[in-house]
């Protein structure tokens, strides 16, 4: 196994002894994709600031690159810091520098030439599509292209890790997307380990490979959304996150379900499938196959982290279809029956 | 109105305006350090020294407290020990100053503490020393804001030299008094406080479009 370049580990953190965080390891290796996801208030922001070596937490260790930030003296801190790029919900850009003046304040800080500081400005500038923006002020760019400068900031002193808190959230849903995919870009670009906070798990649906979400402070997830869809509901404190980017049931069909099942009822499930055929031609199947009356009541194929994934609410109502439910089961990843709705003549 | 009395109003025009900028150049010199010092050592500042941080703060507050009048009479030993003199215009100053510093102080500090901590966040987190944040976060962003504080610890400056014409300092305040109350001149008192009306303005108006020329 590769070494990681980032890894937490038994990261414990409190405040005014009220715990924030609760024993926190993970492992990220080089070139990683992470989402980190949590509800307002589960420690996301803390944990970021420890990760970026702004503070120090009370228990454990954060290790970057094999040194142990939480062990080192102030002045390494400073250099340690200017290897991690950070971005930030509210942009934080100096509105008294225009953008280029902004983007060059790291290397400033590192102590780089000033012909130097140009080019790379000039190269960054054209990275994030900002080529000719150099000499505007931030008060003159949208909040996209803030957030463009925001990164481009980060990026300037070449980072081995990019942290994003919220990066997107005060951004409107077209700007979100290029800011995205800019950061996928830059991921397969510059090989660069990302790590994006977010509240929003379709900011994660469509960025991160690996999500690590947190909750009260604990780290409840480490794994791929697909595992998620298709861990059939068992991980209750995930579904309230996950409901934003999942089909919902219609409410007609809600408010007639019921949990037993009867004669000649329809059972109501939600499946997942990913990876070859996503979506399986089951209904022409098993209309054919065990004649059946077989409904999508909700749902469909969604992209996750590049992959195809399907997540749909289905019906299937039937002389066979307990059979049908058995042959679906083997067809997909993952499957849960949500309920049944009785047969009305 | 006689050349004599215009060239009398010129003259103390003058003495008016050197009181004026210099205890306001003195107090932004004094004054803008003390208020980054107040700032960098208070609750969630940069260098943690609570306890002389808020012994500079009782210090300017005390000096604040003092009626500017009173100041003058008091501060006359210090007076003579800098400016070799208790009267004049040059003596002014330092009163002028010593008041003028606290005063400034605490407005560049209501100006320094208004600029957002996440830029101190994100400078810092780019591997920004203290004094780096200070010289490139605190200072630039609080710019605007800050020229704010000077319009009006100028403006300050104006009335306050006038009083500092009681003890013979010269200037508008002492011309005023001497001529109008003194002599019943009533002509060259109005003459007086449109002259002082007008330096107001003047500085108010180049404050305001120095600080919307910052704002970017
Ligand atoms: N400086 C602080 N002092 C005291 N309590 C704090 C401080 N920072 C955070 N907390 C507390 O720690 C907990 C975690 O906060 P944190 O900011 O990490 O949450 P978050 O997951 O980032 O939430 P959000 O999505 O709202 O940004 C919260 O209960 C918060 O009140
Ligand atoms: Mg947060």
């Amino acid at each position: 196994m590769k070494a990681p370049i980032l890894e937490s580990r038994h990261v414990t953190h409190r405040f005014g002894g009220q715990a924030a965080l609760k024993n926190i390891s993970f492992s990220i290796e080089k070139g990683e994709v992470v989402g980190v996801i949590g509800r307002s208030g589960a420690g996301k922001s803390t944990l970021l600031r420890f990760l970026c070596a702004l503070e120090t937490p009370e228990e454990g260790q954060i290790l970057l690159d094999g040194i142990d930030l939480t062990k080192q003296p102030e002045n390494r801190l400073i250099e340690i810091r200017r290897h991690i790029g950070l971005v930030f919900q509210h942009f934080n850009l100096l509105t008294s520098r225009t953008v280029a003046s902004n983007i060059a304040l790291p290397l400033q800080i590192a102590g780089r030439p000033r012909r130097e500081q140009q080019e790379r400005v000039n190269e960054l500038l054209e990275l994030v599509g900002l080529a000719g923006f150099g000499e505007k002020y931030p008060s003159q760019l949208s909040g996209g292209q803030k957030q463009r400068v925001g990164i481009a900031r980060a990026l300037a002193a070449n980072p081995t890790l990019l942290l994003c808190d919220e990066a997107t959230s005060a951004l409107d849903p077209e700007s979100t997307t290029s800011i995205l995919n800019l950061l996928t870009d830059i991921n397969r670009k510059l090989g660069l380990t990302i790590i994006i906070i977010t509240h929003e798990m379709d900011v994660v649906r469509r960025f991160a490979r690996r999500i690590l979400a947190l909750d009260h402070g604990k780290l409840i997830e480490d794994g791929t959304l697909i595992d998620f869809l298709s861990d059939g509901g068992q991980k209750k404190t995930l579904q309230p996150l996950l409901a934003d980017i999942r089909p919902k049931l219609p409410n007609d069909v809600a408010q007639q379900m019921c949990e037993t099942d009867s004669p000649g009822a329809a059972i109501i499930m939600r499946v997942v499938h990913s990876g070859e055929g996503v979506m399986p031609p089951f209904f022409g199947a098993l209309a054919q196959r065990f004649t059946l009356d077989a409904a999508l009541l909700q749902g469909g194929v969604t992209t996750i982290s590049g992959q195809p994934v399907g997540d749909m609410i289905v019906s299937l109502r039937g002389e066979r279809r307990d059979e049908a439910v058995e042959f679906v089961k083997e067809l997909v990843k993952s499957m849960e029956v949500l309920g049944y709705v009785p047969h009305h003549p | 109105m006689s050349p004599i009395i215009l060239n009398v109003i010129l003259h103390a025009t003058l003495q008016t305006l050197e009181m004026v900028f210099a205890s306001t150049a003195f107090s932004v010199l004094v004054g803008l350090p003390l208020a980054v010092f107040m700032i960098v050592t208070g609750p969630n500042g940069l260098y943690r020294l609570p306890i002389i941080g808020r012994l500079v703060g009782i210090i300017v507050d005390a000096l604040r407290a003092i009626p500017f009048i009173i100041l003058l009479v008091v501060l006359i030993p210090v007076t003579r020990f800098i400016a070799g003199t208790s009267l004049g215009t040059e003596a002014a100053i330092v009163p002028l100053s010593i008041a003028g510093i606290p005063y400034f102080a605490r407005l560049a500090e209501v100006s320094l503490r208004e600029v957002d901590m996440g830029l101190v966040d994100a400078v810092k987190a780019m591997g920004g020393t203290r004094l780096t944040i200070i010289r490139s976060v605190l200072i630039p962003e609080a710019l605007p804001s800050l020229i704010g504080s000077l319009t009006v610890t100028l403006i300050t400056m104006v009335s306050a030299s006038a009083m500092a014409g009681a003890i013979g300092a010269g200037g508008l305040g002492d011309l005023a008094i001497r001529y109008g109350y003194q002599r019943f001149n009533t002509t060259v008192m109005m003459d007086v406080v449109i002259v002082l009306i007008i330096m107001v303005f003047i500085i108010q108006m180049v404050g305001n479009s120095l600080t919307r020329w910052l704002r970017h």
